[in-house]
């Protein structure tokens, strides 16, 4: 297993509590696979990568669990590590696209300049010219032209510095990749030619990769497995046909019949009631209960188990749903 | 078609921006923000406009709730021609009504003025009447024109795509709501509330009193997205512009919402220009569909028709694009190449020219294509599509 990540919690302290935005994660990934993580805003999908890369903000309080990372000889616990060692992970191990690739160049630095920075910070033996090359080479794979690498983030369009932040991600050769809402802010037809790209390239260097996004339309068509996070927790994971063909968590079922779609017969939208709870206080059982129509007495006071009800498919429920059975949920 | 029916027709709205900044001399680059658009609502019925980020979509919302001046064309509401009252000069207004009708009626015979149709046969009848004096007419298209900016504005609203930035989190929510009935002076202080808590309810914020005394801060994204919605509909308008509204929202609440939307809809005999980028989102929220790129309308037509049967090739690349909630179903290819330009003076040709997989010699050398009808109600602007050029 090259990433193994076990019970993982991290709280964000506040003035009013903690915000258990990671609250008991676990997930395997393999070489070559690609797991999508899909969420609502705030459910933690962020804070999970966040937390796997110890990029934390200074109110973040790392509580349990363990990333174990396959270096090669031997697997290590990225958590356990002191900060300089797990510098040789990040970004060599485990590398991210973030969120806004507009932002996250650096304007007054050629493109091609701020890639060469990346990489001689990780291999300082690495004369100039060689750097260059490895630039011109990860251009092209990810489609942009290599003559661009000395022009400067405003002469791109949006696509393109999304291009270029792949570019960076890869830049030196990790066995990991996380997308974190790679092309949310893109055009439909900028975001298909990048959906396309990532999952080319993840293939062709059989990277994992760990793909986060609210776009559940999105998540089917790079991931090989889904996990469902709500609330902190993951509810549902499972391989991608699995969880869209027999969501066994109601929240899955809802998820996956409230979103429209331009393909198919036009359906009844589900309307899932109520909000997602508040984490610095979410309810006693199932975070889930109170929007759930098959929760009962159990559910508002046992949090559920997540457990393996089948192989490779693992739910967080006390009533789960059943195949052919017609979840309703009752809103307005 | 023009029947009583229809609450909104646009016709040949344009909207150019300078597109450099002069001191001496005219400007003589422009944005062409919306270039030459015509659709129409019915009553009860809503238009979705589609189309990728700067196409002009949202100019085209904010022309017409009277946030930008249209540079040329026409806007009539529930058959009364608004455009004068969009500008807020009113030599400009003056100019607008000599142009669009002073100038041709005169130049017509009683016999030709009598034949007009639609929207400008009410007008030369006016003309007729008022024994052909120019002055009269202007003056009377021009009256009250104050007034009649004030009833525009509660025919025509806005909701607009960021619950959190479209609200004032120093008024409370029954003040958000209300504002609108205190601006235009409708009822007491009683009568309002009674007409506040009457909206909370309908948008599903029940209790109303629960809500009323609340700040914006205090609500999610989807009861704030209500509480916009309740504000556009307290005056009972018969048109709303909704601008992405949905697009910030979670997908668990985002269907509520929507929901909600047509349901008003219904309940208040109103319609909608629905903005977004989302084509799922329009199939779900419109009856038509409208698919603007640079500023142009390529396609039009019902929604379900254009949504399975895409004619213009950027429709048809649009949707190929469109991410498909099931892993097992494999999408086409978007047939498209290059990105979108800036539509500065653009050239004289098919707009989508450079992109168009179909061009042909035929698309360069004509300016851009007309919409045609193709089919029953669905139009297409492509010289490919029609049979004009091979």
């Amino acid at each position: 297993m090259l990433l193994s990540v076990r019970d993982l919690r991290m709280y964000y302290r506040t003035k009013m509590g903690y915000v258990k935005a990671v609250d008991g994660i676990n997930f395997d990934l393999d070489q070559g696979e690609s797991l999508g993580i899909v969420g609502e805003s705030g459910c933690g999908k962020t804070s999970i990568s966040m937390t796997i890369l110890r990029l934390l903000p200074d109110n973040a309080e790392f509580k349990t669990g363990s990333v174990l990372f396959d270096t090669g000889n031997g697997p290590v616990d990225l958590v356990k590590l002191p900060e300089s060692e797990m510098r040789k992970y990040r970004w060599r191990g485990i590398s991210m696209i973030f969120q806004a690739a507009m932002n996250s160049l650096n304007p007054v630095y050629r493109v091609g300049d701020q890639i060469i920075e990346a990489i001689q910070n990780h291999f300082p033996d690495m004369p100039l010219d060689k750097a260059r090359e490895k630039v011109a080479e990860l251009f092209t794979l990810v489609g942009l032209d290599p003559s661009r690498m000395d022009q400067y983030p405003h002469q791109y369009s949006g696509g393109m510095k999304q291009r270029a932040v792949i570019a960076m991600a890869l830049a030196c050769d990790p066995k990991v990749i996380i997308a974190d809402e790679p092309t949310t802010a893109l055009d439909v037809i900028v975001q298909d030619r990048i959906l396309k790209e990532i999952r080319k390239i993840q293939k062709k260097l059989n990277m994992a990769m760990i793909y986060i996004s609210h776009d559940i339309a999105v998540i089917a068509e790079v991931s090989d497995k889904i996990a469902v996070m709500y609330a902190g927790k993951f509810v549902e994971l499972a391989d991608a046909v699995t969880v869209f063909k027999r969501p066994m968590h109601p929240y899955t079922y809802g998820l996956m019949h409230a979103f429209p779609s331009t393909v198919g017969e036009k359906t009844e939208l589900v309307t899932i009631p109520g909000e997602p709870p508040n984490l610095l206080n979410p309810p006693k059982g199932c975070r889930f209960a109170p929007r759930c129509p098959k929760a009962d007495s159990v559910c508002l006071d046992v949090d559920p188990k997540y457990r393996e009800v089948e192989k490779n498919h693992f739910v967080a429920c006390h009533h789960p749903v059943q195949p052919k059975e017609v979840v309703r949920f009752y809103a307005d | 078609m023009q029947t009583n029916d229809v609450v909104l027709r646009i016709e040949n709205l344009r909207k150019l921006f300078p597109a450099e900044r002069k001191i001496f001399g005219k400007v003589k680059l422009f944005v062409h923000a919306v270039d030459d658009i015509t659709f129409e609502i019915r009553r009860k019925e809503s238009l979705a406009l589609v189309g990728e980020s700067g196409c002009g979509k949202t100019t085209t919302g904010r022309v017409l709730v009277g946030l930008e001046e249209p540079t040329s064309g026409r806007i009539v509401v529930e058959q009364e021609d608004v455009t004068p009252l969009l500008y807020e000069d009113e030599s400009a207004a003056k100019r607008y009504v000599r142009e669009t009708y002073v100038k041709r009626f005169s130049s017509m015979s009683d016999q030709q003025l009598k034949s007009l149709t639609g929207i400008d046969a009410v007008y030369a009848q006016r003309f007729l009447d008022l024994g052909k004096n120019e002055a009269k007419f202007v003056d009377e298209m021009l009256q009250n024109r104050r007034e009649r900016v004030w009833q525009m504005r509660r025919r025509i609203q806005m909701i607009f795509q960021d619950p959190y930035e479209s609200l004032n989190p120093r008024m409370t929510i029954f003040d958000i709501v209300a504002e609108p009935l205190n601006i235009h002076g409708v009822g007491n202080l009683k009568e309002r509330e009674e007409l506040v808590a009457k909206m909370l309810f309908d948008v599903g914020l029940t209790p109303p009193e629960t809500f009323m005394f609340r700040f914006p801060h205090e609500l999610s994204g989807g009861q704030r997205q209500r509480v916009a919605i309740a504000r556009a509909l307290i005056l009972n308008p018969s048109f709303v512009v909704a601008d992405e509204p949905t697009s910030m929202l979670d997908v668990s609440i985002r269907t509520g919402v929507m929901k909600l939307m047509m349901r008003l809809a219904e309940e208040h005999q109103m319609s909608y220009l629905y903005i977004t980028h989302d084509l799922a989102v329009a199939r779900y929220m419109s009856n038509d569909i409208a698919v603007m790129y640079l500023g142009k309308i390529v396609e039009r037509g019902p929604t379900e028709e254009v949504l399975k049967n895409p004619l213009h090739p950027y429709t048809q690349a649009l949707l190929a694009a469109v991410p498909i909630p099931d892993p097992e179903m494999k999408r086409g290819e978007p047939n498209i190449k290059g990105s979108v330009p800036r539509p500065i003076n653009p050239p004289p040709r098919c707009r989508f020219f450079d992109r168009c997989p179909y061009a042909v010699k035929f698309c360069e050398d004509n300016d851009h294509p007309p919409l045609k009808e193709v089919a029953p109600k669905h139009f297409v602007a492509c010289y490919v599509v029609a049979g004009e050029a091979s």
